[in-house]
């Protein structure tokens, strides 16, 4: 039987090959790299979002879109580990991400007023963003520095035996570093 | 068998159960969520614990899981032991604290495992008084709501979803006390078997959205047993009815599955369950029409000439009685076109009629050499059709050119399960028990071979091991190739038919050879195929396949062979001889008119239009003098009809059908229905009766009264019939069974807006149900018990309690009823016989010709559901679909509509570019409203004609 290519058959490939066109050069490299060392494409589907969320600083609905074409990975199964992972952002989030801790430890050592007053001062629900842009507020479990509870980490930097007057001290701090930056 | 102590009583129990299973089969109220008889445990919801005592001095125990506890000799065990009612209830407050208990609004109420279980653990009053969390809901689609507040974290639906039904479009998203069942967006869920998590989900976050415009609550149905009607698979269902309240509500609300261990199991298809509404069509034919305009006749007159008035039913008869007489040689010929949609009953009620060799298949010549091939197939007893349960139980799997997720669905869900055989077996060899399902589903074993080899990459393609989709005339040659190797008993390739694609492609030849070997080596291989592809060479090679396994191996071999209608394979077995198709039916009626014989054509519950090329359909119905049609909904043959009968649709009529496999099964009317609406062979019956006809057939039908007559002089005079009788159920003298619940309201409430009187309930001239809340309602009792419910279990999780042990056949049920063939071997079917499809050589010279092959879709390839409301609203778009390469080299882009001319007719679709169709073909769709002659015309030759560029509506070069 004749047709045009002059192929009558074919045997399936697992997937159509090719960058998604939404995935930098850089990006694909490096979710190339992990995908090196697992069995299946599904499971270098975290690594692939927190490579994307490195370089895009968070991850939005083309980028899942972007992962899961060039995977192979259902765009759900994707959304299904970004939205379980609370350090994996839907959402851009603030410059700055406040994780403090809710644990039992830190609960017996206040940090609830803590919370208090963080949501008060900083107009956040946990899980917000600072109308300004600056400050995202998430709720996190046991840090492991129950000995100097109650904590937070800041960024990538732990913040011990807070007290209010502490938080009001780093707060100031990284408005007056954000405002400066913005008057450069 | 192992004893085991429950709560201080003894008893024996089978080994490797676990013991939430054992309780429930004993009818122990122990509560649960995440388990289900068809996906085992995963132990995430703790609502099913228990304690295990050590010995018998251990008086307190320990808390165990009866789910995940596999039972052991001499093991104490007890539900009733305070710790284990105290952590129960506890669980179940904790679930309940952010569920919104909304009963009085839910759709799930009345029939919801939530409040069975509530019940059970004895919460009956709310402690927690704090905030609840809320949820956004999804649109997903015209079929299921979704509320997510209700869920109370089970995990059920997405192990159904994902991993039972492969479905990739439903998540567990975000965690801990936020955790949400959704997609990652908006929109219908597209597996073809959603609907399923109306059951499945024990709460109700995910409800019928079809049942919401016209919900009654489950106490408030009136239910038989039914029949699917929209495949040839034969799903058992239990449709729900309510007279009609308030005008503008349908009798009909709504369908749920009624479980058959053989056949469906826990599960229908979303067409199964949503195409109801077909019944709710407005454009329901209810009254008997009579064509107004008698002059049109042998005209091409366009629709809007032909028009009906209502007529008394009365009078319809008399006239149709006319016909009936001054029958005989040189006379007045009467013509039956029976249908592969219409029961048993209604079938031979026309044969008896019309007389046997007056009675037509109702289909064109390849369909009924296609449901006759499988016939004579099933016929050779080195072949078995498989159960639902031996599918899933299938070791080797061959799918040839048959898309069964679109045209067997249920079938396709029973593979996917195949495809962790060997984990299971695997884990049997770890000592893990087969209910263990997160356990099984990781462990690392090779993947069950299901090689499935077809034009189209189907949905089942990511359970295939290996797929290969090429033209039809390269599958017939894999076919071969398969044949040959399994033969000869080796993999060497010079063995493989010289000349062939086969011998030429080293690819083919490999695959081949890894299928035979696969399927050699198998201890319950499975061959399936079907008449959807339309390539009687595929039937015969499966046949073929089938019995060179079945000699190697020595024992009967599985296959399934899906026919495409519900009552195909029993019309099949009522035709006087092989070619009464409509091709020959057409050269009778030409000869009969030249000799200046009049003709009528009895046309039962059958669109001409979708067996025949439209036109000629259409030339058909012209050239008979007389048309008589009866059926459920207006269609092209209807409308060109003299007299039309309104019949009753499946669920409102009691029938019996043959499912592809040979199994008669029976349906049962759940409602009356609007209109004289009745039964095919009832208007037959009574034009008969109303005619001077006189003759030994004649006072047969004459004598008929009840459904169960007309089987009886069925069984007498066709023997592969005799068994027939026994698909009557019966019920103790005396009884009937209750087609609503004890606690049904409204019962003299409900029609006093039309009439003061309290009139009677109607009777039933057919079965043994009354439609009335008097008489049999325990499901043990009856099989004819439709609406499945337990003390103290209102939904349909219930079933349990009604079957021979979990996932048994059900309590009651007769042996099955199947079509005594006479057995005889497959004919040796030679190489050419399998390339019979081959087509004109000739023709392939054209470089611009695609082979135009049938492709079928759950949403859109159902006759009747496409008249349904939902499943219309998401119908699928008529398109050409064509690889991307032979696009290319025709110079078509994607969504360029284009002119195929298929022989004599000629067509305009829109083109779909893909890679998942094989090179040189173009795949053209069936059934879809509109184009519903199409697979009439396939395969063929398709030229290109032109194309119209997308968007610009440009001509394209005339090729
Ligand atoms: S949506 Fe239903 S099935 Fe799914 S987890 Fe919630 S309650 Fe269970
Ligand atoms: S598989 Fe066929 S018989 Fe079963 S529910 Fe679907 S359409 Fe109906
Ligand atoms: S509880 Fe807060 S750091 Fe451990
Ligand atoms: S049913 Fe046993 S833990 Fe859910």
């Amino acid at each position: 039987m004749t047709n045009p290519t002059g192929k009558v058959w074919q045997r399936i490939p697992a997937r159509q090959e090719g960058p998604a066109p939404e995935l930098s050069t850089e990006e694909i490299r490096a979710i190339d790299e992990e995908r090196s060392h697992y069995e299946n494409d599904a499971a270098a589907g975290l690594e692939a979002l927190r490579i994307v969320q490195r370089a895009r600083g968070w991850i939005s609905d083309d980028s899942l879109r972007a992962i899961s074409a060039y995977l192979g990975i259902a765009e759900a199964e994707l959304e299904g580990l970004a939205t379980y992972y609370q350090l994996l952002f839907r959402r851009p989030p603030g410059a700055e991400v406040l994780q403090l801790c809710r644990s039992s430890s830190c609960w017996i050592l206040g940090c609830e007023q803590l919370q208090g007053w963080l949501e008060q001062e900083l107009q956040v629900r946990p899980g917000e963003t600072t109308a300004d842009g600056i400050f995202t507020l998430l709720e996190n479990p046991c840090l492991g520095a129950c000995d100097r509870a109650p904590v937070m980490l800041l960024g990538e930097a732990l913040h011990t035996n807070l007290t209010e007057e502490k938080l009001r001290e780093v707060l100031a701090e990284k408005r007056r570093r954000h405002a400066d930056q913005s008057a450069d | 068998m192992l004893t085991i102590t429950i709560d201080g009583e003894e008893c024996e129990a089978e080994a490797g159960q676990n013991l939430l299973s054992i309780c429930l089969a004993r009818g122990i109220d122990l509560p649960y969520f995440c388990w289900h008889p068809a996906m085992g445990s995963v132990g995430a919801c703790r609502q099913c614990a228990v304690i295990e005592h050590k010995d018998e001095q251990d008086q307190q125990g320990q808390l165990v899981m009866s789910c995940m506890t596999a039972i052991r000799d001499g093991g104490r065990y007890s539900v009733d032991a305070h710790a284990a009612r105290e952590f129960r209830g506890g669980i179940i407050e904790n679930l309940m604290t952010n569920h919104p208990h909304d009963c009085p609004v839910c759709e799930e109420g009345g029939e919801c495992h939530l409040q069975d279980m509530t019940e059970m653990t004895g919460h009956t009053v709310r402690r927690y008084r704090g905030p609840k969390r809320t949820h956004r809901n999804q649109y997903l689609g015209p079929f299921i709501n979704h509320e997510m507040n209700r869920c109370i974290a089970c995990y059920r639906c997405t192990r159904y979803y994902r991993d039972y039904a492969g479905g990739s479009d439903l998540e567990a998203l975000g965690r801990n006390n936020q955790v949400y069942f959704g997609r990652h967006e908006d929109g219908r869920l597209l597996n073809g078997f959603s609907g399923n998590l109306v059951e499945v989900c024990p709460t109700g976050v995910f409800t019928d959205k079809t049942f919401s415009r016209h919900y009654v609550r489950k106490w408030d149905q009136q239910m038989a047993p039914s029949i699917c009607e929209h495949c040839g698979v034969g799903c058992n269902t239990a449709p729900a009815a309510r007279q009609p309240g308030r005008p503008g509500d349908p009798w009909l609300r709504r369908v749920t599955n009624l479980y058959n261990r053989d056949i469906n199991g826990y599960f229908l298809c979303d067409r199964g369950r949503f195409g109801y509404e077909y019944a709710n069509s407005p454009a329901r034919l209810s009254q008997v029409l009579e064509r107004d305009n008698v002059d049109v006749i042998g005209s091409s007159a366009g629709e809007g000439v032909l028009s009906h008035r209502e007529i008394p039913p009365g009078e319809g008869v008399e006239a149709f009685a006319r016909h009936l007489e001054d029958q005989g040689p040189g006379k007045h010929l009467l013509l039956g076109i029976g249908s592969p949609r219409s029961s048993l009953e209604n079938n031979f009620a026309l044969r008896t009629l019309a007389g046997a060799e007056h009675f037509y298949a109702g289909l064109g010549a390849t369909d009924l050499q296609l449901l006759r091939l499988v016939d004579t197939i099933q016929r050779d007893d080195r072949i078995r059709s498989a159960t639902t349960p031996e599918i899933e139980q299938a070791d080797a799997i061959l799918i040839l050119g048959e898309d069964i997720d679109n045209t067997a669905p249920r079938v396709a869900l029973a593979v996917r399960q195949a495809a962790l055989n060997h984990r299971r077996q695997r884990a049997a060899e770890l000592k893990i028990p087969d209910w263990q399902d997160a356990a099984v589903r990781q462990l690392p074993a090779p993947p069950v071979p299901i090689i499935f080899v077809g034009w189209e990459i189907p949905p089942l393609a990511d359970c295939c091991t290996n797929q290969m989709i090429g033209t039809p005339e390269i599958l017939v040659s894999f076919a071969e190739a398969v044949l040959a190797t399994i033969r000869k008993g080796s993999g060497d390739k010079d063995i493989l038919p010289a000349g062939t694609e086969a011998s030429q492609d080293s690819d083919i030849g490999e695959v081949a050879t890894e299928t035979a070997q696969a399927l050699a080596a198998a201890k319950r291989p499975l061959v399936i195929a079907g008449c959807g592809a339309r390539q009687p060479g595929l039937l015969r090679a499966a046949g073929l396949i089938a019995t060179a396994l079945a000699e190697k191996k020595g024992n009967a071999v599985n296959t399934y062979l899906a026919c495409p209608e519900v009552n195909s394979l029993g019309l099949v077995q009522l035709l006087a001889s092989g070619d009464m198709h409509l091709e020959r039916l057409q050269g009778i009626v030409t000869e009969a008119r030249q000799k200046g014989t009049a003709v009528t054509l009895v046309v039962l519950e059958n669109d001409l239009s979708r067996r025949l090329e439209r036109s000629q359909a259409r030339n058909l119905l012209a050239e008979a003098d007389t048309v008589i049609a009866l059926d459920h909904l207006p269609n092209d043959t209807t409308r060109r009809a003299h007299l039309v009968f309104p019949t009753a649709a499946t669920p409102e009529c009691q029938g019996s059908v043959v499912n592809s496999t040979g199994r008669v099964q029976r349906h049962y009317g759940v409602y009356e229905g609007i209109g004289f609406i009745q039964e095919g062979w009832r208007w037959l019956a009574d034009a008969l009766s109303a005619s001077n006809q006189h003759s030994d057939s004649a006072d047969q039908i004459r004598s008929w009264q009840h459904c169960d007559d007309v089987i009886r002089t069925l069984a007498e005079t066709l023997p592969v019939f005799s068994k027939l009788p026994a698909v009557s159920v019966t019920v103790p003298e005396g009884f009937l069974v209750a087609r609503q619940s004890h606690r049904a309201s409204g019962r003299t409430a409900i029609g006093s807006a039309r009439h003061v009187a309290e009139l009677p309930p109607p009777e039933d001239t057919d079965a043994p149900l009354s439609y009335s809340m008097e008489g049999i309602h325990d499901p043990a009792a009856s099989t004819l018990q439709a609406m499945i419910r337990a003390p103290g279990w209102t939904s349909n999780q219930s079933i349990h309690q009604f079957l021979h042990g979990i996932n048994g056949p059900r309590i009651g049920r007769p042996e099955p009823v199947t079509l005594q063939r006479t057995t005889a071997p497959l004919p040796h079917w030679q190489s050419v016989e399998l390339h019979g499809s081959r087509h004109q050589p000739g023709e392939n010279k054209d470089a611009k010709g695609l082979l135009a092959i049938p492709l079928y879709r759950l949403i859109g390839s159902g006759e009747l559901s496409n008249s349904a409301e939902g499943i219309a609203s998401v119908m699928t778009e008529a398109f050409a679909k064509i690889h991307p390469a032979d696009a290319a080299a025709l110079d078509i882009n994607q969504g360029d509509e284009i002119q195929l001319s298929l022989g004599e007719t000629s067509l305009q679709l829109q083109s779909q570019l893909d890679f998942e169709i094989a090179p040189g073909v173009i795949g053209l769709p069936c059934g879809l409203p509109k184009f519903g002659d199409i697979a009439a015309l396939l395969p063929s030759q398709a030229r290109i004609i032109r194309v119209i560029r997308y968007g610009q509506k440009m001509e394209g070069d005339d090729c």
